[in-house]
């Protein structure tokens, strides 16, 4: 056992270097210069510009619709998978069906988001959909990696949720279906909670895929922000930043008092 | 609720030749992959029983059950109930209620909910759900406890719920797989005796699993005993206990003493046995379907066997008779149990009820003494 | 094992009248019953409206995809809208042509950028995992021996920066690293500097092990927090000193937390765009931004599959044989 000084010495340098960005954007995020590396004074001026700019908010309200679609499609299909690989004992196309809905999770965005653009390209050719790539492209986009996230979680409550209640509820004249919505569905519900979160938040924050299969008029944040980035720091992207993660800060705060509260 | 039915305690439709089994099962057997669980159980269950099929882990108990329950599919023969064939009918479908191990009841219900859930599911109007949830409240008496969730009850109420849920469709048939297990000893014992009276009041035909030999003993009407996936033996408690048909059965339930020997004297009204273990003849006053000089087991339960410091007069021309050294006596209020080590060099087990309240003429250690019975006070086995 | 199986038998309906006594409530009228006996009839139950859907989303925007990467990768780069040749052509005489273009895979072969930019890849991926095991390993030791209620509230810390946006995470790192940055102006208090922080190697590695950090400590901690205090209590009750008993003891029950924190670090790793971008050099090749560089700056989309071909190969490779290590792990 590591007892004395070197441990907590590690663990407080690795909490600095965990936080030290996240504070740098939020204090530069009040600077009266423009320099984000010099405190010139405090200043809200930033936060102005940035509401004022209609690019970022537009990509803001894109990326927040986005992301509100594709979580939940995710969520419903990924459930249904989830469903499928651990209630269901064999059929055909199970292998198939649990490689592709964790292959996502290993493959690099960029083949992910190169593909799925290719086949946007190729649709269009020969289907005439979809017209252009946009919103929707994004959103199928999204929704088909965040599935595999939505189906390991789910996945995993699923299979330790005990039988025997789902056999009680048979017993007691409940068909599959009604079984799943009056029994399962309630009992797993944080499980689904969180994986909608988790959905929301990747897709919120992808950048990768987004690029490849967005259309022009359709940016996403991530977008706007790295487009940004590339012309050099700037002060507003840094007052993005604290309001992300005030609202980031305050979520988790109150999911942790509801945490306590139920226990 | 039923009007005190005919109970089949006392009817005992199955000694009956011309009564109609309620349940039938012919030649089921269940295989997961290469491990068979049941092999060849055939069963005849009458109505109003309270069967249970008793058996170690492993015997293939609550396969069978599932099996009746639906959950599981058979590999192969069949199952019949009230005389329809069940193949093929999903649990949701058949007339049948289970009360899980595990008790199963739904987190997110409360009391109330969880027992209306199966009359909800029959789409029964809300006047005579109301009805007979109370109903089932005031027979498992919980009356009171309607707006509670299972995580607020204790584990007594926890099962009363689940036997509520149960019975709450009328069931014909109602399965419990280890009902009484996760109880406490006191808390059993009340709950054995509510079980049996539950059952003898609304008629419905109980099926039991257990590996207890003593709740099976005092819930059961029959008994089931089951072993590696066979079935052993079939019969009433008494007959189970007093003539079992194998020394697997004899030995399961109780405690038995068994002496290995082979028969001397084989005649329509006694046999003879003559037996190295027990170092003398045994007089067995009933005759044995047996071949010449086959090897047998004979054996005695505790309780039958008298010990005397004197030698008893030969009954039975010196045999029934066996001299030993008492080893051990375990007081255990009610009775003594005397370990008594004989010159064979097995060891003999027997009881007594402590009649006399501080005998000064009881046994103890290291006495010589003499093990008698009478003729018909053992049962012969052949396997 | 119940099966949610969904199967309906001809005259089901009419055995479950027979059965329920006195008399039963009419049924909830459900139209679809008579489709349902047509498809159990032809082999298909209820499940397959839960197997479907994911099934055919996949299909469509999983694995055609793929297939379609695989088929411009053998095509031919043309000026035009897509920019693309056709891999199947109807001749003058009206018969089908397939033209495969092997000249993208020759190309990534002979053009030495790719096979650098691969083994780049693996190289910084690989240090930038053994540099978050360094960092998250006594992290995570120390909060799965916390105390409950400092261990929860250390977990959310670690968890915090997760769900805040990994762009801006990594922007920040800039503003930290430029040359006259946060460190060097701090630095340049006392002197000492400015190095050269950004656009390097150096700000690679930082910049994933800062980003995959969480995903090295979870499992660890999973991992440690399970660990039998009693195991280590016999430990010292043997007669082993501290660091001989983590030795001996920790380090080999924490290796499947190792080996899970170190894939979920380096799979993703290999394949990364943005933080090499953002954070490094021109001279630091990472195959994920030499896909993005042929895409789009070339536009260039064979070889631009070509590559996304390789890659697909290339890091299922090292997925396969980790995952063998991993169970061969478990397994002992």
């Amino acid at each position: 056992m590591k007892r004395g000084l070197f441990l907590p010495v590690v663990v407080t340098f690795g909490f600095v270097f965990l936080y030290a960005p996240i504070v740098s954007l939020v204090v530069f995020s009040f600077n009266q210069s423009r320099l984000v590396t010099v405190w010139g004074g405090f200043s809200t001026k930033w936060y102005g510009e940035l509401f004022a700019n209609p690019q970022v908010l537009d990509a803001g309200l894109l990326s927040l619709r986005v992301a509100a679609c594709s979580a939940s499609i995710a969520l419903v299909l990924g459930t249904l998978c989830a469903v499928a690989l651990t209630r269901f004992r064999r059929f055909r196309g199970r292998t198939a069906l649990g490689a592709m809905v964790s292959a996502p999770l290993v493959m690099p965005d960029v083949i992910t988001g190169l593909s799925l653009l290719l086949l946007f390209v190729a649709m269009e050719s020969l289907f005439g959909w979809p017209a252009g790539r946009g919103e929707v492209t994004i959103i199928i986009a999204h929704s088909t990696f965040c599935m595999a996230y939505v189906t390991v979680v789910v996945q995993s409550r699923l299979s330790d949720l005990d039988l025997s209640l789902e056999e009680a509820a048979q017993d007691l004249g409940a068909i599959p279906v009604r079984v799943f919505f009056d029994i399962t569905l309630p009992i797993i519900a944080p499980a689904l909670l969180s994986s909608w979160l988790l959905s929301f938040t990747l897709s919120l924050d992808d950048l990768v895929i987004a690029s490849f299969v967005s259309g022009p008029g359709s940016s996403t944040l991530p977008m706007v922000i790295f487009s940004k980035i590339k012309l050099g720091v700037s002060p507003d992207v840094n007052a993005l930043a604290t309001i992300i993660i005030g609202v980031v800060a305050l979520g988790v705060a109150i999911a942790a008092v509801l945490q306590s509260r139920r226990r | 609720m039923l009007d005190h039915p005919e109970i089949a305690a006392d009817s005992r439709p199955w000694r009956d030749p011309a009564a109609r089994p309620f349940v039938r099962i012919r030649d089921v057997s269940k295989k997961f992959g290469d491990v068979t669980a049941v092999s060849g159980v055939s069963l005849d269950i009458y109505k109003g029983e309270l069967f249970c099929l008793l058996g170690g882990s492993g015997s293939g108990k609550s396969t069978l059950l599932r099996m009746l329950a639906g959950f599981e599919d058979l590999t192969t023969g069949t199952i019949e109930i009230d005389g329809q064939d069940m193949a093929g009918v999903p649990p949701y479908r058949r007339p049948v209620n289970m009360m899980f191990q595990s008790y199963a009841l739904f987190p997110h219900l409360t009391v109330w909910n969880n027992i209306a859930y199966g009359l909800k599911r029959d789409h029964l109007p809300r006047a005579e759900i109301a009805a007979r949830v109370a109903e089932l409240l005031k027979l498992v008496k919980l009356e009171g406890y309607e707006a509670r969730k299972p995580s607020q009850l204790s584990g007594g109420q926890r099962q009363r719920v689940a036997l509520a849920r149960a019975l709450a469709k009328r069931p014909k048939l109602l399965l419990l797989d280890e009902p009484l297990g996760a109880l406490d000893k006191k808390l059993r014992e009340e709950t054995q005796y509510e079980l049996v009276k539950i059952q003898e009041q609304t008629g419905v035909t109980f099926i039991v699993v257990t590996h207890d030999q003593e709740e099976a003993m005092s819930l059961s009407t029959r008994i089931g005993v089951m072993n590696q996936g066979e079935i052993a033996m079939i019969g009433e408690p008494h007959d189970i206990y007093e003539f079992p048909n194998s020394r697997f059965v004899a030995g399961f339930i109780g405690s038995v003493n068994l002496f290995e020997g082979v028969v001397t004297e084989d005649e329509d009204d006694h046999v003879r046995i003559r037996s190295a273990e027990a170092g003398g003849d045994i007089y067995v006053s009933h005759g044995v379907d047996c071949a010449p000089d086959q090897v047998l087991w004979w054996a005695i339960r505790p309780e039958k066997i008298t010990l005397t410091r004197d030698r008893p007069d030969a009954e039975f021309a010196g045999a029934n008779l066996i001299h030993g050294i008492v080893e051990d006596v375990v007081y255990l209020g009610d009775m003594s149990v005397f370990q008594v080590m004989l010159e064979s060099g097995k060891r003999l087990r027997v009881t007594k009820a402590n009649a006399l309240r501080g005998d000064p003429d009881a046994i103890g250690w290291d006495e010589p003494v003499w093990a008698s019975w009478s003729g018909n006070a053992g049962s012969v086995l052949t396997s | 094992m119940g099966e949610l199986e969904w199967q309906c038998r001809l005259g089901a309906d009419l055995m479950t009248t027979a059965l329920v006594d006195p008399a039963p409530p009419s049924p909830p009228w459900r139209p679809w019953g008579r489709l349902r006996r047509w498809l159990a009839l032809a082999g298909f139950s209820g499940r397959w409206a839960v197997i479907l859907p994911p099934l055919l989303w996949l299909l469509v925007f999983f694995l055609v995809p793929l297939v379609v990467v695989i088929k411009i990768g053998f095509s031919a780069s043309i000026v035009g809208q897509p920019p693309y040749l056709p891999l199947l052509t109807f001749s003058p005489q009206g018969d089908v042509q397939m033209t495969l273009h092997l000249s993208n895979f020759i190309f990534l072969a002979q053009d030495h950028l790719y096979l650098d930019a691969y083994l780049s890849s693996l190289k910084i991926a690989a240090i930038s995992t053994v540099l978050a095991l360094f960092i998250g390993y006594p992290m995570a030791y120390f909060i799965a021996r916390s105390p409950d209620r400092l261990r929860n509230m250390l977990l959310m810390l670690v968890i915090l920066p997760f769900w805040s946006s990994f762009l801006l995470r990594v922007y920040a790192w800039i503003g930290l690293l430029k040359n006259n940055g946060v460190i060097n102006n701090f630095l340049g208090l006392f002197h000492i500097g400015p190095f050269t922080l950004l656009y390097t190697d150096f700000a690679v590695y930082l910049g994933i092990v800062y980003t995959y950090l969480p995903f090295m400590i979870l499992p660890l901690y999973t991992n440690l927090v399970k660990l039998d205090g009693a195991l280590l209590e016999a430990s010292a009750d043997l007669g082993a000193k501290p660091f001989r008993t983590f030795l001996s003891v920790t380090l080999p029950l924490s290796l499947p937390g190792i080996v899970a924190g170190s894939m979920l670090v380096f799979i993703p790793a290999i394949g990364e765009y943005v933080i090499p971008q953002l954070l490094g050099g021109p001279s630091t090749l990472m195959i994920g931004r030499v896909l993005w560089d042929e895409f789009f700056t070339n536009r260039d989309w064979p070889v631009a599959s070509a590559v996304a071909i390789a890659m697909l190969v290339a890091v299922v490779a090292p997925l396969l044989f980790l995952q063998r290590a991993q169970n061969a792990v478990v397994e002992r």
